[in-house]
């Protein structure tokens, strides 16, 4: 039950067979809501909890932001994922999915409110009652600002994080988007948020639309984001990085060089 | 009484006089073709898995047909081959490199504006699959034309054997003869040919590498939606290859459906329809030997006098 160590990828069912022949992997992250924990684990990730390589799950669908109690159901559920894949820590977002019964079905920002801290410090409450390992919190790409926000980002945060000793999943591609989108310097951004408590980063591709840019999951990782992995890591070095990679997939090699690349940025050990 | 009874006899034979020989013929002919059918369905004994490319897997899954579905997928995931809107092929770029006999016949054929479905009758298409065939059955994977005509030779022997006694059971019951024996002897003989029925072009080596492929290559099935850019060519002929031309409708639905070829998703737990399962017929072939000796069990009462007295014997 180490933590996340390394660099690792998101376990997709669709590139399984490529994450399966990676040799040096020590760690993937995995959807929680794509695993039933009534059925077995699928062959591909059964087979790298035999070898021994860490599995995350990460949550997408428990809405921690949003203004009503969390639903005890999806708590439930990312606790016996976590069980089944025996995992360290499981992670989710700094987000709302639903409000008054409607689903979004997407990640939706919050504003950046002393009342929004309160909702969701209550939820991460409410939610690591029930789960058997540590939680760590992921703050989302955001496209606009809320006109009626009293906290920047990094104040944001870090009054979550204090008031709920959770982790932070640092998203890197989200760090270099939301400063980009607003016109700030990424890396000033960076240095504001509280690094100390990171237990791995995420790291994906994007890709600039109509002057903004995207944060989109199926583009290669560009360099600035790469650049901006090793301001990070040249400071205190995070345990562990993972690609997130959702669609699109690349050849074998470009996926295989893109982990290099995510290694060499970071100063780990490549897996490939 | 003797006399009587010798008079009323079917074709002039004893009742047990003739369980006695129709069981001891029945009994050889069921050992003599359930052993030659398990040493000639055996294979070899050690065969890895590593050395079988997609379309020699393809073969062995499917035959000639599934084999060239295969060498499309990969052909299409290499990019080399397209297809015109009345369902001819076309070569497309230069040739890659890495290519199979197969590929490079299917590449010729389609220079040549041949239709997928009249590859199996191109010439040079023809020549590579008999090539794969042969390399095979010399691998012991495939059981050859000698060996699945003495097999077959093997099945018709109790086919014979099973139309003499279900005549015999016509004639002794139109003579009101006793038959409950000869019933169960047949009863014995039609288990005994079922499991013989079907003839195997795996041999059970053969059946062991498909299963095994099948798990250690899951992430290529259809549910997983593989992602075939990753996977390569290679990876997109293996899927063809073990789970059917399902797996080529995933890869590129535009060119399997333009080049007509028949939508087919293989069970990924059982045989395919093509060779036979050789494993369950093997596997039911001990308890064929035990029903058969429950059968040549019946040859004690032509033995003992309780056969008159049972009421039942040899018609």
């Amino acid at each position: 039950m180490t933590g996340p160590q390394g660099v690792g990828i998101g376990w997709r069912s669709e590139i399984a067979g490529f994450v399966a022949e990676l040799p040096g992997l020590r760690f993937v992250e995995v959807v929680a809501e794509s695993l039933s924990p009534g059925n077995p684990l699928p062959a591909g990730l059964a087979g790298l909890r035999e070898r021994g390589v860490t599995v995350v799950p990460h949550g997408v669908r428990l809405s921690l932001g949003g203004a009503d109690p969390v639903d005890p159901a999806r708590v439930t559920h990312l606790a016996r994922v976590a069980e089944l894949v025996d995992a360290p820590l499981v992670s989710e977002h700094i987000a709302f999915v639903r409000a008054g019964g409607l689903e979004a079905g997407h990640l939706l920002p919050l504003p950046r409110t002393r009342e929004a801290v309160a909702a969701v410090v209550a939820n991460v409450r409410r939610a690591r009652a029930e789960l058997p390992v540590p939680l760590a919190l992921e703050p989302i790409a955001a496209l606009f600002d809320w006109p009626d926000d009293e906290l920047d980002e990094a104040d944001f945060l870090t009054e979550i994080l204090d008031a709920t000793d959770a982790e932070l999943l640092l998203d890197v591609a989200n760090v270099y988007a939301n400063a980009r989108n607003r016109g700030e310097d990424p890396h000033a951004l960076l240095d504001r948020l509280p690094l100390d408590r990171i237990a791995y980063v995420h790291v994906a591709g994007g890709a600039e639309y109509g002057g903004l840019y995207h944060d989109t999951h199926t583009d290669p990782v560009p360099t600035e984001v790469l650049e901006l992995v090793g301001a990070l890591c040249a400071g205190r070095r995070p345990p562990a990085l993972l690609l997130e990679r959702d669609g699109h997939y690349p050849p074998a090699d470009v996926l295989r060089a893109e982990l290099d690349a995510l290694a060499t940025a970071a100063g780990h050990p490549v897996v490939t | 009484m003797n006399t009587l009874a010798a008079q009323g006899d079917t074709w002039g034979i004893p009742g047990p006089l003739f369980l006695k020989l129709y069981l001891l013929v029945a009994v050889v002919a069921v050992v003599g073709t359930l052993l030659h059918r398990r040493r000639t369905t055996a294979g070899p004994d050690t065969v890895t898995t590593d050395q079988l490319g997609p379309q020699q897997v393809a073969y062995l899954n499917g035959g000639d047909q599934l084999a060239i579905w295969a060498a499309l997928g990969g052909l299409r995931g290499a990019g080399a081959i397209d297809v015109t809107s009345n369902g001819r092929l076309v070569a497309v770029g230069s040739t890659p490199s890495g290519l199979t006999p197969l590929d490079h016949a299917i590449r010729h054929a389609a220079r040549q504006s041949v239709a997928t479905r009249e590859l199996r009758r191109n010439g040079g298409v023809t020549r590579a699959l008999e090539e794969l065939r042969q390399g095979l059955e010399q691998r012991g994977l495939l059981i050859d034309a000698d060996g699945v005509r003495a097999l077959r030779r093997g099945r018709n022997l109790l086919l014979v054997l099973l139309a003499l006694g279900v005549v015999r059971l016509v004639a002794g019951l139109f003579n009101g003869r006793p038959v409950g024996w000869l019933l169960l002897a047949l009863a014995g003989l039609a288990v005994a040919f079922a499991l013989v029925a079907r003839t195997p072009r795996r041999t059970r080596t053969a059946n062991v590498m498909m299963s095994r492929l099948r798990s250690s290559n899951h992430h290529l099935a259809p549910d997983a939606a593989p992602a075939y850019a990753t996977y390569g060519p290679a990876g997109a002929a293996m899927g063809v290859a073990l789970f059917g031309t399902v797996s080529l409708y995933a890869l590129d639905p535009g060119f399997a459906a333009q080049a007509e070829i028949q939508r087919q998703a293989l069970n990924a737990s059982s045989g395919s329809g093509y060779t036979g399962s050789t494993g369950v017929t093997c596997g039911g072939s001990t308890s064929s030997g035990d029903s058969g000796s429950s059968c040549g069990g019946g040859s004690s009462c032509g033995g003992g006098g309780g056969c008159g007295g049972g009421g039942g014997c040899g018609g």
